[in-house]
C-alpha cells in the first residue's frame, strides 16, 4: 500500500497537536463518565474547551505585589507540556529523531519545572491558599520522586536504556515480557504516581471546591482570564501526558503507527482515546469507590507506590523478574 | 532496536507465574503489616495462604511432584479455611479496639519493611543458590517475608498480630521449602502443619485469656506486669 508517508518533522507536530487538540476532551469525556457513575447527567463532554475559551475572552488581573513571574508561570508550564510529547510515543511505535533528546527522567524533569513555576507564581500571590496549595505540592511532589525514579531504574534494567520508546518496544516483544512481575510491579506502581500526579482521590478530591483538600487546584485560585485558561489546559495537556507514558509505554503499547504513512499515523490518535478512556474509566471508578485520604495519610499512599517500585527494582536485582 | 531486545532476555511463562506469586505472598506480608483493623489481617493471611498453595501447585504440575499436590490441597484446607475461621471465631467476642497499635508511623513501617526485605533479597542474590524447581528468586523473596513477618510482631502491639506474624512466617518459611526441598517426605510435610495447628490451638488460648484479663487485645495492658 502507497500512500502519503509523513516526513519525522510532520509526525512530531501532529504528536504535540494531538495533546493540544484532544486533552481538554478526553477531560471532559472522564468528568461525564464520571458524573453517570454517580448517577448525575454531569457536563457536556465539550465543556472543558467552552470554559478555556470564555477564560480567553476574559481580563487578566493581577495580584498588587506580584512580578512578571505569575504571568510568565502558565506560559512557562503550557511549553513544558508541549515539549514533553516530543520525547514520548504519542502515536509511532518507532523512536523519533526528537526522541532521543530526553529519557524518562528528562521528560519528568520538564514537567516538574511545569509544576515549580506554577508553584512559584502561586506561592509569589500572597494568597494564603495558593501558597497553601504550593507548598503541598512541592511537599508532595518531592515524596512521589522516589517512586518517579525506581519506576525508571526498572526500565533501565529492562530496557538497557531508559527510553521509553525502547521499554514500550520491549513490552511489545513478547507475552512474557509483558506479564513479568517486575514489570507489573513498575506499571502499577507508575499507576499510582499519575493517580496522585493528576489530583485523584485518594490523594485529592479534583473536583473539590473545599480549598483545605486542595493540593494541585490551589494554586491556581489566584489566576484569571487567559492565564487561567492556559493554566487549565495546561493541567488537561499534563493529564493527557502521563496517560500517554502510562498506556503507551506501560500497560498497552499496541495500536500505535509502525510506519511513517499517513494512515496509521492518523489511526493512532482515536485508538489512543479509546485506550485513554478505558484508563480514564478506571479512575473514574477509584474516584467513586474510595475516599480521600486525610492530608497527613498521604505518605502512607506514596509509601505503598515507592514499595511497589523499589520491589520491582529488588526482583530485577536477582536476574528474574 | 532489535540488537538491543535481543539481550533482553524474558524469563519463561512457569518461573514468571511462580515468581508473580512469590511477589504476591511478599505483598500481602506487607499489607499485613500496614492494615489497622485484625480482621483484614486475617483476611490477608488468608490470601497469603491461598498464594503460597498455588505455588505448591505450580511447583508440583511443573515437577510431577504428587506429593506435592496433597500438601498443597492440605494447606489450602488448613491455612486457608481453617484458621482463618478459628481466628475470626476468636475475634468476633473482641472489639476492634486495635485500630492503633503500630508502634511506628504507616510509612516509616513500610520503609523499614522495604529495608529489611531488601536485604533479605541481596543476603540471597549473594549465597550460590540454583534450584530447578523454582528460581531464586522465590527463595530471595521467602527471606524477605521471614524478615517481615518478624518486623509485623515486633512493631505491632496487639495479640492478633503477633499471632499472624507467627503464622504468616510459617507462610515464608513453606514457601523456602518448596525452593529449596519441594521432594520432601509428605510425612515431614504434614508435621508442619500439624505443627501450626497446635500453634493456632495455643495463641487461640493465650488470645481469650489475654482478652478474658485485660478486656482488650493489646499487649501493652502486660506492660503493667512489670515489676
Amino acid at each position: 500500500m502507497s500512500g502519503v508517508e509523513l516526513a519525522p518533522a510532520e509526525i512530531q507536530v501532529l504528536q504535540d497537536l494531538t495533546i493540544l487538540v484532544f486533552a481538554p476532551l478526553l477531560s471532559g469525556a472522564i468528568a461525564k463518565i464520571e458524573s453517570r457513575l454517580q448517577g448525575r447527567r454531569g457536563p457536556r463532554v465539550l465543556q472543558p474547551y467552552y470554559d478555556i475559551a470564555k477564560l480567553f475572552r476574559k481580563e487578566t488581573l493581577v495580584p498588587e505585589d506580584s512580578s512578571f513571574v505569575f504571568l510568565a508561570a502558565p506560559v512557562v508550564a503550557f511549553v513544558c507540556y508541549l515539549t514533553v510529547p516530543l520525547l514520548i510515543p504519542v502515536l509511532t511505535s518507532f523512536p523519533l529523531p526528537l526522541g532521543y533528546m530526553g529519557d524518562i527522567l528528562g521528560g519528568g524533569f520538564v514537567l516538574a519545572l511545569a509544576g515549580f513555576s506554577v508553584a512559584l507564581a502561586a506561592a509569589e500571590t500572597g494568597g494564603p491558599y495558593a501558597q497553601l496549595g504550593s507548598s503541598r505540592a512541592m511537599t508532595f511532589g518531592a515524596l512521589i520522586e522516589p517512586s518517579i525514579l525506581f519506576v525508571t531504574f526498572t526500565v533501565a534494567l529492562v530496557t538497557g536504556t531508559d527510553l521509553p520508546y525502547f521499554e514500550a518496544a520491549a513490552v511489545r516483544s513478547s507475552l512474557s515480557q509483558a506479564v513479568r512481575p517486575a514489570h507489573l510491579l513498575a506499571a502499577f506502581a507508575f499507576f499510582l504516581v499519575v493517580l496522585a500526579d493528576t489530583g485523584r482521590i485518594p490523594v485529592e478530591t479534583h473536583v473539590s471546591t473545599l480549598e483545605f483538600g486542595m493540593i494541585d487546584e490551589a494554586r491556581t485560585l489566584e489566576h484569571s482570564g487567559p492565564a487561567l485558561a492556559l493554566l487549565k489546559w495546561g493541567s488537561t495537556m499534563k493529564q493527557m501526558v502521563l496517560y500517554v507514558i502510562l498506556i503507551n509505554v506501560f500497560i498497552a503499547p499496541w495500536g500505535l503507527a509502525g510506519s511513517r504513512q499517513l494512515g496509521p499515523v492518523l489511526l493512532a490518535i482515536p485508538a489512543f482515546l479509546a485506550k485513554a478512556l478505558g484508563v480514564g474509566t478506571i479512575f473514574a471508578v477509584i474516584d467513586n469507590a474510595f475516599s480521600k485520604l486525610r492530608l497527613f495519610k498521604i505518605t502512607e499512599f506514596m509509601a505503598a507506590a515507592f514499595l511497589l517500585a523499589a520491589l520491582a527494582v529488588l526482583v530485577l536485582y536477582l536476574g528474574g523478574g | 532496536m532489535e540488537s538491543l531486545l535481543a539481550a533482553v532476555t524474558a524469563p519463561s511463562a512457569v518461573t514468571d507465574a511462580a515468581e508473580t506469586v512469590a511477589i504476591l505472598v511478599l505483598l500481602s506480608e506487607f499489607a499485613m503489616l500496614r492494615s489497622a483493623l485484625s480482621r483484614s489481617q486475617v483476611n490477608l493471611y488468608a490470601f497469603q495462604s491461598l498464594a503460597v498453595a498455588a505455588l505448591a501447585f505450580i511447583v508440583a504440575a511443573e515437577r510431577h511432584v504428587n506429593d506435592l499436590f496433597v500438601l498443597g490441597s492440605l494447606s489450602l484446607l488448613l491455612k486457608v479455611v481453617i484458621v482463618p475461621a478459628i481466628l475470626s471465631r476468636v475475634l468476633r467476642e473482641a472489639p476492634d479496639d486495635v485500630a492503633g497499635s503500630h508502634r511506628l508511623g504507616v510509612a516509616s513501617m513500610v520503609m523499614s519493611a522495604i529495608v529489611l526485605s531488601g536485604f533479605g533479597i541481596f543476603v540471597i542474590g549473594t549465597m550460590p543458590i540454583h534450584s530447578k524447581l523454582l528460581p531464586v528468586l522465590a527463595l530471595a523473596i521467602a527471606a524477605a517475608v521471614i524478615l517481615v513477618a518478624f518486623l509485623l510482631v515486633i512493631v505491632r502491639s496487639d495479640v492478633v498480630s503477633q499471632a499472624i506474624g507467627f503464622f504468616s512466617l510459617e507462610n515464608g518459611v513453606s514457601l523456602a521449602g518448596y525452593v529449596l526441598a519441594a521432594g520432601l517426605p509428605l510425612i515431614a510435610e504434614v508435621a508442619f502443619l500439624f505443627d501450626l495447628l497446635v500453634a493456632v490451638v495455643v495463641f487461640g488460648v493465650l488470645m481469650r485469656v489475654h482478652h478474658g484479663r485485660s478486656a482488650s487485645l493489646s499487649t501493652r495492658a502486660l506492660e503493667k506486669l512489670r515489676g
